[in-house]
């Protein structure tokens, strides 16, 4: 981790919303599930998002309009410097393994990341992704979903593809189910979480979940421990 | 930073502590110290306060920890530690091998777990205690240790008859009558207050959602900018009710802060919140600081601080 000054490469509004921001810095690598923390002069805390690709050295992230921070964000320019923190967290652990992806509403930045990786290792994959309305699509999936849930058709599209693992960001309620369903297939899961977070490097304990490891109930920070977890392990 | 070398003393006592700076790192911003080692310069840091430590391992709160609010933020973290024999096995060589200096930062439910973890930091030549009296008192109803000068002076006595380090307690600000609780510390045998603690606050969040209103809210201890006032009231209070050196905490990010508290009487500082911004807040306010001293001729930090006692 590190803390860099970047500059804004691209910003734009690539759904209702929903704004795509490129920095270019000195970072080196970040891997797909792994998020930054951007300094947002205006609020207290830093804001967490993860990355949705790394290219060339530039880093993309993608954010929904929530607030005061990402109303900051939104109106920054071309040339503009950001502050962040980089890279944070753990990322998945790509498994050479027929995967399928599950994005839900903004939950799809990391997902865009994580397919264009396994693309990359030729590993098969499939990215489904769900969205309240049409207005707020993200391209980038095989296959979208509208209003209704991301989970509506996932038993007949799990029968269908045969995954072997299943990769997931978005809500709690869809990272819980997809957890839960992956315990009645015998799938491996690998969800990321999202947490409001203080430091994001691990050491004030504000953003602390409950694992089940070995039978034992432990505690987890989100930001240093996650934001990738077993879907099977965590205590929703 | 040679300049910035600073020694609080309890002058009755005449035990002390030197700091390289006068810049501490408050308890719960940097974990039990190892975390930061590769992201810090050391010789920027007078000290580190460890995050509390109880005698049993704690697994904190559940729920929403963090509120963020306008110029600041509530935590309720609940205490999470590994508990002091971890600590002492586990994290403490780490500090040693590193030469990091730290505040032991501890806290208890009863008098007896302060007892047996000031017994515990005395065994193990721990160099100074910060002790969180912000904690209720299990077996006396639940009321904090900090807020009743009586149980106050009570605990910080009982802590010094077993430990022989310096002693520094962490007042709380959670009280209408804080001259009378510094005068109880100080009278306990304490060498040095640190104040303040976080200030008992409530965050709401109300959202119209789908004709409902729906209300967020954590409840827990405010810290950041925002609480600077409130400290630096505490801080002169303190001062006028004390002779024993205070560390002033709460809002500290920019050198005037540091200058602001000086003016009250702050004999060294300890930076919280502001590190979770800025990772290097600390860093950056030592060599600010050093820079200043050198810029206007200053011998050194000591001279400075005098500076402002004759005002």
């Amino acid at each position: 981790m590190d803390n860099y000054k970047g500059t804004i490469k691209y910003i734009g509004e690539i759904a209702k919303d929903t704004y795509k921001m490129g920095i270019i810095s000195d970072l080196k690598q970040i891997k797909a599930g792994q998020f930054v923390s951007v300094l947002c002069p205006n609020k207290t805390l830093r804001r967490p998002f993860s990355a949705s690709g790394f290219e060339n050295g530039i880093l993309s992230i993608l954010f929904k309009l929530r607030g005061e921070g990402t109303e900051y964000l939104k109106n920054l320019k071309y040339g503009n410097n950001i502050d962040f923190l980089a890279p944070l967290g753990n990322g998945f652990d790509i498994k050479n393994k027929k995967s399928l992806l599950i994005g839900a509403g903004i939950g799809i930045a990391p997902m865009l990341f994580l397919k264009n990786e396994l693309n990359k290792r030729n590993i098969e994959n499939y990215l489904i992704s769900g969205f309240k309305e049409v207005g707020e699509i993200v391209k980038g999936s095989d296959e979208t979903i509208v209003g209704g849930s991301v989970l509506d058709n996932i038993e007949n599209l799990i029968e269908k593809f045969k995954p072997e693992i299943i990769y997931s960001c978005g809500p709690s309620i869809v990272l819980k189910l997809v957890s839960e369903l992956g315990i009645k297939k015998s799938i491996e899961t690998q969800v990321a979480l999202e947490r409001v977070m203080a430091c994001s490097i691990g050491v004030c304990r504000g953003c602390v979940i409950k694992l089940i490891k070995n039978n034992e109930l432990t505690n987890a920070s989100v930001c240093k421990d996650g934001p990738v977890f077993k879907g099977d392990e965590v205590v929703w | 930073m040679v300049k910035l070398e600073t020694t609080l003393k309890n002058e009755k006592t005449s035990n002390s502590l030197t700091l390289k700076t006068p810049i501490i790192g408050a308890s719960g911003t940097f974990g039990y110290n190892s975390e930061f080692v590769d992201f810090i310069d050391l010789n920027c840091f007078g000290a580190i306060a460890t995050k509390g430590i109880t005698l049993e391992k704690r697994p904190g709160n559940s729920g929403e920890r963090i509120f963020e609010v306008q110029g600041g933020m509530i935590n309720r973290i609940g205490l999470e530690n590994v508990g002091i024999e971890a600590f002492v096995k586990e994290k403490m060589p780490y500090l040693l091998e590193h030469n990091i200096d730290f505040l032991l930062n501890i806290a208890g439910s009863s008098i007896e777990d302060y007892e047996k973890l000031a017994q515990i930091a005395q065994e193990n030549n721990i160099k100074a205690l910060e002790v969180n009296v912000s904690c209720p008192n299990v077996k006396q109803g639940c009321l904090e240790f900090g807020l009743n000068p009586e149980s106050l002076f009570k605990l910080t006595q009982k802590i010094r008859q077993i430990y022989e380090g310096f002693l520094i307690v962490k007042l709380s600000p959670n009280t209408s009558d804080i001259k009378s609780l510094a005068t109880a510390t100080e009278q306990g045998g304490a060498d040095c207050i640190s104040a303040i603690n976080t200030i008992r606050a409530l965050g709401v969040k109300v959202d119209f959602i789908g004709n409902k209103f729906i209300k967020k809210s954590v409840q827990g201890g405010l810290s950041g900018s925002c609480i600077k006032p409130v400290a630096l009231y505490m801080v002169s209070e303190i001062k006028r009710a004390v002779k024993i050196p205070v560390i002033a905490m709460g809002g500290i990010s920019k050198l005037s802060d540091l200058f602001e508290f000086l003016s009250v009487g702050a004999d060294a500082f300890e930076i919280g919140t502001a590190n979770f911004i800025y990772p290097s807040i600390c860093t950056s306010l030592a060599r600010e600081l050093n820079e200043f001293i050198e810029k206007n001729n200053f011998k050194n930090f000591e001279e400075l601080k005098e500076q402002f006692k004759n005002e």
